[in-house]
Parts: structure tokens; C-alpha cells; sequence
């Protein structure tokens, strides 16, 4: 821990100032979202800045008429099965590419790589037709089985394998256990920060995605929260206030969740960073 | 660092030295590809409007079209016999065992999704068998993509288009025509606005069923027309008189400015240019805005439409119009009405919207403005009479959905335009009723009686003439030419030559045009 | 147990990719489904058509904005939060807080913040007498502010990211090193830049890496914010080119493909140069 000793006297006074003055630019509009979306539509572009007026009507009819509450529901779905779908697909694939011998495994693991190098934008035109053909418009499995796997999971596990200690695989392989029981008894244990640092890459990126639920969603049940507002933007425009509670109902269980989190966040979104 | 931005830089001076100038549209087609044909296919001339008579007021002497004596215009030129379409068997529904669950896509937001649903619950409890679920797509341009992207089985089982999709949908060979089912039926159609059944024909198939028809209106603030010493019960009739008004409006400072255009694909910078140029009694398209013979190229960039847009960009040059843009969410000409400091006195917006304006003034959103002072007047166009074409959207059945499904979708298309919804349509909404004899029963008897407002619509679009101009365009890529006319109008609006960017623009379309028809 | 990761990412990224690559010289029927090549030259002509041209351009002055302005603010409020200060954790969670903000989420705050009819900035009286731009035209319409506009909030909502990764970046460095600098007679400033930044390297690039990922890959924003516009299509990025509902080849499956692939070209020869140009340069300490 290297954070640098605290100023004192005028230098002190100066630096909270700093500290405030950001903090404001920085909540500023979160701050007026919060407000408009407490607000009764005949209040909310008199006074922009100031809390004149209370009412919780416009929070609830998002969440039931605009639909938020099953939005919710939706996101979070998807955002688990494509979660744990990466974690599995990752450690098996990364465990392969680590500790087994094949032939073209060099080769196999260049072509996973390879992918990694592909944006989602130049496959999504050909997966639209793909996920139609299979008949999983509107669904979950539309919207999580494309993302279940992926090289950079495969990779960051595949690097965690490597780094463990080799007295332990010996020691392991003496001892007589299979590849599940070793996976399952003394790799998975080790590996568990990185596995952590994927899930919440795997949860964030998917509980983000915008296009895709666009796509191939014509149910408006089967809309994430991300597709869901924008259905609520373009439908519901003349209430300023409606999209805004619909935006403060889709930032509240993530902004939670990070309260809750936030040092396991720190740390895996930095083990990314020192890893990758 | 510094290497990798200087690579980015690199990059993109290649990337602009190697720039042809040429759109994206004809990427990958041979230079030999016309983008007019050149082989005289079926032409046929029209005669447009009389040359001498100026088109705005102001006294030109522009030449016009091609005032050629060919006699006026017959439709029926070829008839696709409906035997050899899809049919529509509308008695299936009694051989059903379960209740029919049908799909229905639609593109209406706000008020009028509420308005919608209200109506498809009542008929969903008025009857047994058939359950219709519908579906909001986030828009018409939305629910053209999914429709287009989504395989058959994938389709809804009722979509509903707006008008400029016809001939998309007629090309993608996936829906019934409606014209089959009022056939087997033998349903009554003598009874409704013949124009709005005509929009949605073509060489005498009746593709769709009009559903929510809407035309643009001008939307104003009588109480700045109060403040500006006009009479509030008046609106311009004309674009000769928007001028005058708005003149007057700025000049008494009522107002900042006379009106908010757009340039939106459908409002100002596409729907709009339609509209103009079919009250001036022009067409849009040649072969008879398409309805005589497939559409080879557009019209819009010759004398007449070069003169209109002169005549629109004047007004904002002079500070008379405020351009509130492309409009993303079609609200922000009306916003620009509601502004606090610089406020427009007018705007043009779709008949549709006046449900929803109403709404949200009644409900306070906007400081000042009540319901009382909206006003709703005539679309001014450059005709001496106001009129209108068939604007809105209306209602196509899917093939391939097996019988059950085409008749329970038949089933609920005749409730949505029976006499009595479509009186409650037109109340709650502001779209024109389908059917005179809507008018004649509660609630729009009423609200049309009571509220003069609500007619303004109906009464344009009754008063087109009937002619190819007032039926509008049918072609392959109008939802494409509408973008392509969008951003012309935006560089107009922002001060750019006007004969250039039509004549761009125009060349982009028949590109469009010439590309779609070879490969349909 | 390559299996589940084979098949997935063979369906779903391989598959589709030489998939839009033949497609990407097709054009289609109005079924989208009937398609017809149209020679390979339509991806030459596509990447030079001025619609792609000036998508490429956008993109790149999208990146030149937001991934060096990201980078500082970044660094910026993480060095500011790195005292030891009474209360201090809770303006470090305030700036990790954008983290928990979406696309669509960040993007519709802003879009509420700059409308410049109802949104809050131009209806604060003295703010918008002091900016006129605010209402008229307003941000967003400007041709001339709205990729900047697009690009702040994009900014914002990256925010949290990055001071996340800098500030443990900063946690890492061992004291020591400071300590020594200073009875060095190392004044503050001089510090950071001789010791600080270059002991950040590592960190820095994958901000770098992660930011101009997004960048170019940015798609929510423009669709919500600006649609694209103001026309002629101020913020259109060669995501909005392709997937965009105003786009001019929206709906054309053909050229749809030409640009997704061409994206997917622009970003490989991005890659590469920034594997070649920035990788070198970074000093993985100790």
C-alpha cells in the first residue's frame, strides 16, 4: 500500500476542495437523473437542479409498464449463464491447452487466439440469421449461448494453470488422480482468484451488451435491460421523467452490488490488468 | 505511445487519400451498371401541373415536367390476377380446435401504444377464439429490419408497415395479400375513404389493409398567434401564407420564430418532400409516381422541387423557421414549440401526434401551455388547396402461418377497421379514420363535432384529388430514398446549393432504384 | 474438453466471420435471402465510398478523444485519491461508481443532461445565457460539438474503469521508491513523471488496449444519443454505418457484411500496430 502521506494546513484545506469539486462533476448527472425520476412529469422541467416535488408514481410505473422489473429479471439471467457458461468452457479448454499433450494443440490454441481478434460487430450480421435458423429468437438461450465461450477466459486460465507449482502436478500424478479429481481437488482451489477476475469480466461485459438483445428481440418480454431502455426512450420520449426512472431502476442493482463488492471488484478488474 | 498515434494518423491520411468520392450505395457494381437506365424501358410521360402556373405564390416562370399530351391518366395498366397469389382462407377459424394465437407487430410508441393495446384487449375479450399478442418493435423503421432480417417462421402473423414499405414487401413474396381475404369473405369495402384503400394497391392487388392512417398537420400556439395580432382560428393555409404568418410572428416578437421544420427520414427530410410536391400536383416518381409501370427514376430534383426547397430554406435563412434536425424520437419539433426562451409559434408534425401532444401538455410537462392552445391547421403546401396524401401505416397478413393463423389474423384486421374501433381509433388517437361512416357513431362523432382539431386531418385528405400524384410513390427503395432525400434536405437546410444537392440526391435514388429493380 | 469452447466459438465467431466475408461481396433481394455476387472489388469500393470513409474518420477522431482523454482523467483522479485522508474511501468509491453505469444507462443520463429542449443544462437559465450552444442548437445538433458531446459521455462511463486500474496500479508501487526519490530532493511533479508514470506502464497499456477497443467498437451511445447525426452523419461510426436503424445500408445484407468485415480488417492492422508501437515501449518493472 503506497498511498502517499497526507498534506497539511492550506494544502490540506486545497486538496478536499479538489476532492468535492470533482465528485460533483462526477455525480452530477446521476444526480439530476435521480431527481427528474422523482418527480411528477409537470415538475420536471421547471426547476432541473431542485428536488421541488416527491413522488415514487413514476418509479413504479416504470417498473411495471415500462417493464423494468422483467428487464431486470432478463439481464440477470443471461448475464449467469453466460457467466458460468465462460468458467466452464474456460477452465476445460484452458486446462487442455495446459496440462495435456495433443497433436495441433499449438496450432488449436493460435486459432483460439485467433478469435480474440474478431469484434463482436463483424459476426453479429451472420449470428442474427444463425440464432434464427435454430429458432431461438426471443429467448435465452438466443441471448447467452453465442457468448458461452471464450479465448480470453481461455487464456487467462491457461496462464493461471501454467504458474502453478510443478511439485504439485507431480505429486498429484504420483498420487494417482485423474484429471477431474485433480482439476477438481487442488487446481480449481488454486486458481480461484483468476476465476474470479473472469466471472466478473463474463458478468459485466454481458450484463452490458447493447446490440445483440437489439437484434433478436421482437418479444418486449424478452428484452434486456439495455434493450429495454432503449425501447423506452424512443417509445416514451414525451415523459422525460418515465426514461429517467427507468434508467435509475436499471443502475440501482449494479451500483448495489458494487457497494457490495467493491474490493473483490478491485481486485479483479486489476488482476486483469497485470495478467493480461 | 507516440508511434502508435502516429500510425493512427498514417492510417487515415491513407485512408482519406484513397477516398473515390462515390457512395457506398454503388460499391462493387460494374462502372457499366446504369444509374439511369439508358435503354428506354417502360416509360410512360405524365402530364404534371400546367407550366405557367408558378408553384409558391411568388411569380416565376419556371417550365415544368414534361408537359407532353398524353391523355390523362387510366390506372389499370396490368393486373396481377389474385389466383395466382396466396390465399387467404377465412373460414378456417371454425374448423379451429383451441383458441388461435396470433403475432402482431407493430411501430407505435407513447400514447398511441396505449391507445392500441386498449383496443387489442377488447377485442381479445370480446371473442374466444382467436388471442392476439401484440408486439412493439420500437418503431415502423424497426419493424421493417426484424421483419426483413427474421425468417418466415420467425415472422408475426399481422405486421404492421408503414406506406412508403410497400413494394419491399410485396418483393420478399411472405405475405398474403389483404385483397385475397376480402375476396373469400366477401367483405364490404365500398363503404371506406377509397384513397387510403388505394394507397396500399398496386396493378389492382390490395396488399395491405389501411389501418392507422395519419397526414402531416400544422401544429401552432394560438396564444402566440394572439400575441402576434392573428386571428388563432386561422392558420396558414399555404406555404405563400406560413411565410406571411411567420414574418409577422417574428416581427412582433411573439415568438423567436415562426416555425420548427425538421429534417427527419419521416417528417421533414422525406415524408414532408412527398407531400409537398403531390399537393402541387406533382409526382415524386416517373411512371406515374410508379402506380403505371415500376418507377425508373425520381422527379424531385427537377424545376418544381428545386423551387419548394428554395422556398423552405428562405424561410430559415431569413430566421423565419428553426431546423430542429434529424428528430431522433420525432418529438423535437415539438419540444422546439415548448422551448423557453426562443420558442417556435408553429410546427408540422403527423396527425398521429396529436394525442400524445395533447397528453403531455394536459399533463403540465411544459410550463405556459395548455390544451386549449394548441391549434391545428392544414399541411401548407404549395397548392392554392390544402390537401394530403395517405400517410401512416397499415396492416399485412404473413403467409406460410398455416390456415388457422391467416384466418384469425383476417378476423382481427376486420375488427380493427370495423365502423365502431375505428371511431374509437380516430378519438383517442388523431389518425383519420379509414371509413367516413366512422364518423357518424360515438365517440369520434363526438370529438370531430366537438373538436375541430381532430377533422383538420380527415378533411385534407378527403380533398386530394384524384389523380397518380395524390396516391403517392411506389418503389422497391423508398425507405432508403427517404434517407438519401433526409440529408440533402439537411444540407439545404444548413445553406447548401439546393440544385446540387437535389440533383446528388436524385442520382443516389435512381441508383437505388435501377440496383433494386434488377435484382427483384 | 476443447469441445464446449470448439463448437461455440466455431459457431458463433468463426463460422459467421468467413461467413460475412463472402456475403460482403454479395448483394441481396429484398428477402435478404436470394444473393448475388457482386465481385470482391465491393469491398474496395466500400472502403473508399465517402459514407465509409467518413465512418472511418469519425471512428478514429471517436478514439483520438476518448482514449487520451479517458487516460488522463484516469490517472488524474487516481493520484488525486491517493492520500492517506480522513474520508477518503468514500471519494473512491464516488469515482468507481461509473463502473456500475451502462451503456445504456450512461448514455440516456447524458441524452437528459444535453437535449436542448428538455434536457436539464439548457432549461438552467444562466448557464444556457452564458452558453447559448446549449439550446440552440444544442450540443447533440451541433455538427461540431456532438461526436464531442457523444464522446464525453462515453468518457464518463469509462470513468470509473479506469480510475479503478490505475488506482490499484498506483497501490503497487512500493513506497520505497518514492521514499528514496525524495531524499533524492525529487520534488512532487518530478516525481510522477520520472517514477510514477514509467512504473505505471504496464496498467496504462491495458487501459490503453481496453479503451480503444471500445472505441471502436462504439455502438449504444451514438444509436441513443445522436442516431448518427447531425447529418450529414456528424457521428456516424462504422458500427452505427452498419448496424445503425438511420444508416443509408441499413437493411442491406451485402453491404451490411462489406463494412462489419471492413471493421473487422481496421482493427486487425490496429492491433498490430499497437502490439508493434506501444508494446516495445513499456517497461514491465521490477
Amino acid at each position: 500500500m503506497a498511498a502517499e502521506k497526507a498534506p497539511t494546513g492550506a494544502r490540506l484545506v486545497g486538496r478536499y476542495a479538489l476532492l468535492g469539486i470533482v465528485t460533483f462533476v462526477v455525480l452530477f448527472p446521476v444526480y439530476t437523473t435521480v431527481i427528474a425520476a422523482l418527480k411528477p412529469g409537470s415538475e420536471v422541467l421547471k426547476k432541473p437542479l431542485v428536488p421541488n416535488a416527491f413522488t415514487l408514481d413514476v418509479l413504479s410505473d416504470a417498473w411495471t409498464n415500462g417493464r423494468l422489473g422483467r428487464y431486470l429479471v432478463n439481464s440477470l439471467i443471461v448475464a449467469v449463464i453466460i457467466t458460468v457458461g465462460q468458467l466452464v468452457t474456460s477452465v476445460m479448454s484452458a486446462y487442455a491447452f495446459a496440462m495435456l499433450d495433443f497433436p495441433g494443440r499449438e496450432a488449436l490454441f493460435v486459432l483460439f487466439l485467433a478469435t480474440l481478434l474478431v469484434p463482436l460487430e463483424a459476426t453479429l450480421v451472420v449470428n442474427r440469421r444463425t440464432v434464427d435458423s435454430f429458432g431461438w429468437l426471443n429467448s435465452y438461450q438466443g441471448l447467452a449461448i453465442p457468448f458461452v465461450a471464450t479465448a480470453f477466459g481461455t487464456f487467462l486460465m491457461r496462464q493461471t494453470f501454467l504458474s502453478m507449482p510443478r511439485e504439485l502436478i507431480e505429486a498429484a500424478r504420483i498420487d494417482g488422480a485423474g484429471h477431474v479429481k485433480f482439476l477438481r481437488l487442488i487446481a480449481l482451489p488454486l486458481v480461484k482468484p483468476a476465476l474470479g477476475a473472469l466471472a466478473l469480466f463474463s458478468f459485466l461485459s454481458s450484463w452490458n451488451q447493447y446490440l445483440w438483445p437489439n437484434l433478436i428481440t421482437t418479444e418486449p418480454e424478452m428484452n434486456t435491460v439495455q434493450s429495454g431502455l432503449r425501447l423506452l426512450r424512443f417509445g416514451s420520449l414525451n415523459q422525460p421523467n418515465l426514461v429517467m426512472a427507468g434508467t435509475v431502476i436499471a443502475a440501482v442493482p449494479i451500483f448495489i452490488a458494487l457497494l457490495i463488492f467493491q474490493r473483490s471488484l478491485v481486485r479483479g478488474l486489476t488482476s486483469g490488468a497485470v495478467k493480461g | 505511445m507516440t508511434r502508435g498515434v502516429r500510425g493512427l494518423i498514417a492510417c487515415s491520411l491513407l485512408a482519406a487519400a484513397c477516398g473515390s468520392d462515390k457512395s457506398i450505395l454503388v460499391a462493387g457494381n460494374d462502372e457499366a451498371s446504369p444509374t439511369v437506365p439508358t435503354s428506354a424501358t417502360t416509360i410512360v410521360t405524365v402530364p404534371t401541373v400546367e407550366g405557367e402556373e408558378p408553384l409558391i405564390g411568388t411569380p416565376t416562370t419556371t417550365p415544368t415536367g414534361t408537359p407532353t399530351g398524353t391523355p390523362a391518366i387510366s390506372v389499370t395498366t396490368t393486373t396481377t390476377p389474385l389466383e395466382t397469389l396466396a390465399s387467404c382462407p377465412t373460414d378456417a377459424l371454425t374448423g379451429a380446435d383451441d383458441v388461435v394465437e396470433v403475432t402482431f407487430w407493430h411501430g407505435l410508441n407513447a400514447d398511441n401504444e396505449d391507445s392500441l393495446n386498449l383496443i387489442v384487449d377488447s377485442y381479445n375479450a370480446s371473442q374466444s377464439g382467436v388471442r392476439v399478442m401484440a408486439q412493439n418493435q420500437g418503431g415502423y423503421g424497426e419493424t421493417i429490419d426484424k421483419y426483413i432480417q427474421s425468417g418466415q417462421d420467425s415472422r408475426p402473423d399481422i405486421v404492421m408497415f408503414p406506406d412508403y414499405a410497400i413494394q419491399t414487401i410485396i418483393d420478399t413474396d411472405s405475405v398474403i395479400p389483404v385483397g385475397a381475404c376480402i375476396q373469400t369473405a366477401e367483405y364490404d369495402t365500398a363503404v371506406f375513404q377509397q384513397s387510403t384503400l388505394n394507397t396500399y394497391s398496386s396493378q389492382g392487388v390490395q396488399w395491405a389493409m389501411p389501418f392507422n392512417v395519419s397526414t402531416p398537420v400544422l401544429y401552432y400556439n394560438k396564444a402566440r398567434f394572439r400575441a402576434a395580432g392573428l386571428d388563432p382560428e386561422r392558420s396558414p393555409q399555404t406555404l405563400q401564407e406560413l411565410r406571411d404568418f411567420s414574418q409577422q410572428i417574428v416581427d412582433s416578437e411573439a415568438a423567436a420564430y415562426g416555425i420548427s421544420l425538421d429534417s427527419g427520414t419521416d417528417s421533414g427530410g422525406g415524408w414532408f418532400i412527398e407531400q409537398w410536391l403531390a399537393n402541387g400536383g406533382d409526382l415524386y416518381a416517373d411512371n406515374g409516381n410508379g402506380r403505371l409501370a415500376p418507377a425508373t427514376r425520381v422527379l424531385f430534383d427537377e424545376p418544381r422541387g428545386v423551387e419548394l426547397l428554395t422556398y423552405v430554406q428562405a424561410l430559415i435563412a431569413d430566421g423565419l423557421a428553426y431546423n430542429v434536425g434529424e428528430n431522433p424520437g420525432g418529438l423535437d419539433q415539438f419540444f422546439k414549440m415548448a422551448d423557453k426562451t426562443e420558442p417556435a409559434a408553429m410546427t408540422i408534425g403527423t396527425s398521429s401526434g396529436l394525442g400524445i401532444v395533447l397528453n403531455a401538455v394536459d399533463g403540465g410537462l411544459v410550463e405556459g401551455i395548455t390544451a386549449e392552445d394548441i391549434g391545428i391547421g392544414p399541411f401548407p403546401g404549395p397548392g392554392a388547396v390544402p390537401s394530403a396524401l395517405v400517410g401512416g401505416a397499415a396492416l399485412y397478413v404473413v403467409a406460410g402461418h398455416g390456415d388457422e393463423k391467416a384466418a384469425a389474423a383476417w378476423d382481427f384486421i376486420s375488427y380493427l377497421v370495423s365502423t365502431e374501433v375505428q371511431s374509437q381509433w380516430t378519438a383517442l388517437t388523431g389518425f383519420v379514420p379509414v371509413r367516413p361512416d366512422a364518423l357518424l357513431v360515438e365517440p369520434a362523432a363526438t370529438v370531430y363535432r366537438d373538436d375541430p382539431r381532430f377533422r383538420v386531418a380527415y378533411d385534407q385528405l378527403v380533398n386530394a384529388p384524384d389523380d397518380p400524384a395524390q396516391l403517392g410513390p411506389i418503389f422497391g427503395p423508398r425507405s432508403e430514398v427517404r434517407a438519401v432525400t433526409a440529408r440533402a434536405v439537411a444540407d439545404i437546410f444548413s445553406g447548401a446549393d439546393v440544385q446540387a444537392s437535389l440533383t446528388a440526391a436524385a442520382q443516389q435514388a435512381n441508383a437505388l432504384i435501377a440496383d433494386y429493380n434488377a435484382r427483384n | 474438453m476443447l469441445l464446449p469452447s470448439l463448437v461455440i466459438l466455431g459457431t458463433f465467431v468463426l463460422y459467421p466471420l468467413g461467413k460475412a466475408i463472402l456475403l460482403g461481396r454479395q448483394r441481396c433481394d429484398a428477402q435478404g435471402r436470394t444473393c448475388t455476387s457482386n465481385g470482391w472489388d465491393q469491398y474496395l469500393d466500400a472502403f473508399r465510398s465517402t459514407e465509409f470513409q467518413n465512418a472511418l474518420w469519425i471512428t478514429f477522431k471517436f478514439a483520438l478523444i476518448t482514449v487520451p482523454l479517458g487516460l488522463v482523467l484516469g490517472i488524474g483522479l487516481a493520484v488525486l485519491a491517493n492520500k492517506a485522508l480522513s474520508g477518503i474511501g468514500v471519494f473512491r468509491a464516488v469515482f468507481s461508481s461509473t463502473v456500475a453505469t451502462s451503456v445504456a444507462v450512461a448514455s440516456l443520463m447524458w441524452l437528459f443532461l444535453l437535449q436542448p429542449e428538455v434536457g436539464v443544462l439548457s432549461n438552467i437559465g444562466w448557464l444556457s445565457d452564458m452558453f447559448p450552444i446549449l439550446r440552440t442548437p444544442g450540443l447533440l445538433r451541433s455538427p461540431t460539438t456532438a461526436l464531442w458531446s457523444v464522446a464525453l459521455s462515453s468518457v464518463w462511463a469509462s470513468l470509473g474503469f479506469t480510475f479503478i486500474l490505475v488506482s490499484a496500479g498506483l497501490q503497487g508501487i512500493p513506497e520505497e521508491v518514492h521514499e528514496a526519490a525524495a531524499i533524492d530532493g525529487a520534488t512532487g511533479t518530478r516525481r510522477f513523471w520520472a517514477i510514477t508514470l514509467p512504473l505505471l506502464g504496464p496498467t496504462l497499456l491495458f487501459v490503453v488496449i481496453v479503451l480503444t477497443a471500445r472505441a471502436f467498437q462504439i455502438y449504444g451511445e451514438v444509436d441513443l444519443l445522436t442516431e448518427g447525426g447531425p447529418r450529414p452523419d456528424a457521428t456516424t461510426t462504422i458500427t452505427y454505418l452498419t448496424y445503425g436503424e438511420e444508416s443509408i445500408i441499413n437493411n442491406n445484407a451485402g453491404l451490411q457484411a462489406t463494412t462489419a468485415v471492413l471493421l473487422f480488417l481496421v482493427l486487425l492492422v490496429l492491433s498490430m500496430a499497437q502490439l508493434r508501437g506501444i508494446g516495445r515501449r513499456v517497461h514491465y518493472g521490477s
